[in-house]
């Protein structure tokens, strides 16, 4: 109890909560540029924390986590393009949401259902950090492949019309994930001779170029719609905030399940943000009456991506605090800045800085209360982007992905990449291919084989997939995931049918 | 659109995925065969060119389907308009060519020029372009690309302490 009030105190302190708001703003700007992720903001975050004391110091950095996660949403949801990889899946929705009228209403969803993933990790975090920082840690190699392998199966969702064309872009974000060394022996593989290729493509720029530098010149394709100076989105700039709360919480397993899912995707070291939106939105999909509207702006698929990938924060402190283990590149930061003030964390975290440990869960709801402020307030004036003409939008957002581009690495060439990427997206846009599996490949690529190879190299058994129980558990979902997807499409491809042959 | 020309443009768009598939699969062969060209260790079971091959290979075995399933959807007569149709295409989206041919000059330009430099040319040249042609749209333009190549520039290097290139010029 001591040290939960010496906690509050070091909270609830005037300069603590302005730098924790300070904090909020950056990383809901930060992340809002396409390019720029929560883990950049949180990089240029650390050496301003340094002066400040230790719970201060990430206190300040949880906000700009928390207000991070929120941001991604903001580009997603206006210009169809996710801000960070970890709001791919809000695109799905609300970018047609905001295009049938309502971005209001599109970015307000994503708020809530933000606030409310957030909060709930925050409460799992505070129940469940022990036992399942134990559980997560338990997972060998096989059960890394095997659930790499179920969330591949989300790929069956994201097809978009064509499946033949989904799977082809979806292996083709595969095989981009090769290039480059090798992940166990660093063998040099598909660089042919080209330097920028040898460390592999940067999954940043491949993002970028995909997504933001392919929509943006889609939308010059209507020549006559570009020269009358329409805006990107035209509709109500109208946030409606309490009726969306109602809405988001009229929706609680929805929001339940995908908080709950970033939790678990959070919890485990090496997935994160980037894979929990696509995996809430999948199941979201297939759990809905209504998974034909999904795609076209339906409220159900912003509230599960952004639950998911806010509700990842909370899951990543719990190996983090538990046993000392980094979830993702953000938890590793944070470790990082509490080890500048001579903190070593690890299993004897709770016991020696009971303090500091409940000074960050009341950190991570006071940041998501400031983040949910934040975005109450400033959103009018990001609503105002979509009231922008694409003429003046697309230079310079295309200009912001530049930035973004080559702030990541310091490189030139990593801008040519994002040119030719760009180019590629757009023809593969333009050809109907969808874009959302190649993005999951990318991601997914890296993680299955280094898995798939320690494993073998572990113990050259591949029955050891199917004889370890959770292992087993993942490839039995995965099957179920496949086969779920299968009914689906064919249930949608019979109604389809019908609805031709009634057609006049 | 009449039904008919609609009907063309669907299958000159099913030809251009036909041709897509086609280009997919000969690059997937080619990168399956260097695959196998890639040294393995002896000390794993699977190699560093192990998993590209099952990558490849499932691009080719999925690439054959899509083939099969184009050669069924597109009528013969259809080849007979796709060059039209193709050259209709370009023509409808001839703004998207200019917006990535100025973005290719702008990045080349960008390591020469600088970034303020390369990227308020980029920006005003580019709005110019696309920007119904009112005068008041043109001030509106000029302090755009102000903010969006020096002002940026500017808000990197001083406050994110990100420097930008600065160009050799």
């Amino acid at each position: 109890m001591a040290d939960f009030l010496s906690a509050l105190s070091q909270i609830f302190t005037l300069s603590t909560l302005i730098y924790m708001l300070a904090g909020s703003v950056a990383g809901i700007v930060a992340a809002a540029i396409p390019g720029f992720t929560v883990t950049m903001a949180i990089v240029l975050t650390l050496p301003l924390t340094f002066s400040m004391e230790p719970l201060q110091g990430i206190a300040v950095m949880l906000s700009v986590y928390v207000g991070g996660y929120t941001g991604g949403l903001i580009s997603a949801a206006l210009l169809g393009i996710p801000g960070t990889p970890s709001s791919v899946a809000t695109t799905f929705d609300a970018f047609p949401m905001a295009r049938n009228g309502e971005p209001g209403r599109a970015l307000s969803l994503g708020v809530w259902a933000s606030f409310f993933g957030t909060i709930i990790s925050t409460i799992v975090l505070i129940v469940a950090a022990p036992p399942l920082a134990i559980f997560a840690v338990k997972l060998g190699p096989w059960e890394y492949f095997s659930l790499i392998v179920f969330a591949l199966t989300i790929v069956a969702s994201l097809v978009g019309d064509s499946v033949i064309r989904g799977l082809l872009a979806g292996l083709i974000g595969l095989a981009l994930s090769t290039v480059g060394t090798d992940p166990i022996m660093g063998r040099p593989r598909f660089d042919f001779g080209i330097e920028m290729l040898q460390s592999g493509l940067p999954f940043l720029v491949v993002l970028i170029g995909i997504f933001a530098i392919s929509q943006l010149v889609s939308e010059v394709e209507d020549v006559k719609s570009v020269r009358s100076g329409n805006s990107l989105v035209t509709g109500a700039i109208d946030f409606q905030t309490w009726k969306v709360m109602r809405e988001v919480l009229m929706s609680p397993v929805n929001l339940l399940r995908s908080s709950m899912i970033g939790v678990l995707i959070g919890a485990l070291p090496g997935a994160g943000g980037s894979i929990a939106n696509l995996l809430a939105y999948d199941q979201a999909k297939r759990a809905s009456k209504t998974p034909d509207e999904f795609g076209k702006g339906i409220p159900d698929g912003i509230v599960a991506s952004e639950s998911g990938n806010s509700a990842t924060a909370g899951g990543g402190l719990i190996p983090m605090i538990g046993l000392g283990i980094p979830g993702s590149a953000v938890d590793a930061i944070l470790m990082a800045s509490l080890m500048v003030h001579g903190i070593s964390v690890g299993p004897r975290l709770v016991m020696d800085h009971g303090d500091l440990v409940y000074g960050m869960f009341i950190a991570m709801a006071v940041a998501s209360l400031m983040m949910l402020l934040v975005s109450v307030l400033s959103m009018r004036l990001f609503l105002r982007v979509a009231e922008v003409p694409k003429w003046l939008i697309v230079p310079a957002v295309m200009t912001c992905c530049v930035v973004g581009s080559f702030a990541l690495n310091n490189r030139v060439t990593d801008l040519y990449l994002l040119g030719f990427i760009g180019v590629a997206g757009y023809m593969l846009r333009a050809l109907k291919y969808s874009l959302a599996p190649l993005v999951l490949g990318v991601i997914l690529g890296p993680i299955a084989e280094t898995n798939l190879r320690r494993a073998l190299m572990t113990d050259d058994d591949p029955t050891l997939f199917l004889s370890r129980p959770i292992s087993l558990i993942f490839l039995i979902a995965a099957v179920f995931s496949i086969a779920w997807a299968v009914r689906g499409h064919l249930k949608s491809r019979k109604t389809k049918k019908n609805t031709d042959a009634t057609a006049p | 659109m009449s039904e008919s020309s609609s009907k063309t443009t669907l299958e000159a768009g099913e030809i251009a995925r036909f041709l897509s598939y086609l280009a997919i699969l000969a690059a997937s062969v080619v990168l399956f065969v260097s695959a196998g060209t890639i040294p393995s260790s002896r000390f794993e079971t699977l190699g560093a060119g192990a998993f590209p091959r099952f990558v490849y290979g499932a691009i080719c075995l999925v690439a054959v389907i899509a083939i099969a399933d184009g050669l069924r959807k597109i009528s013969r007569n259809s080849w007979a308009h796709f060059g039209a149709e193709t050259f209709a295409w370009a023509k409808r989206s001839r703004l998207v060519f200019v917006c990535l041919a100025a973005f290719a000059v702008y990045i080349v330009a960008l390591p020469i020029l600088g970034f303020s430099i390369a990227s308020f040319i980029f920006v005003l040249s580019l709005q110019i372009i696309l920007m119904p042609r009112r005068p008041v749209s043109i001030l509106v333009a000029i302090v755009v690309a102000l903010t969006f190549s020096f002002g940026l520039n500017w808000l990197f290097a001083e406050v994110f302490t990100v420097f930008l290139p600065r160009g050799v010029m």
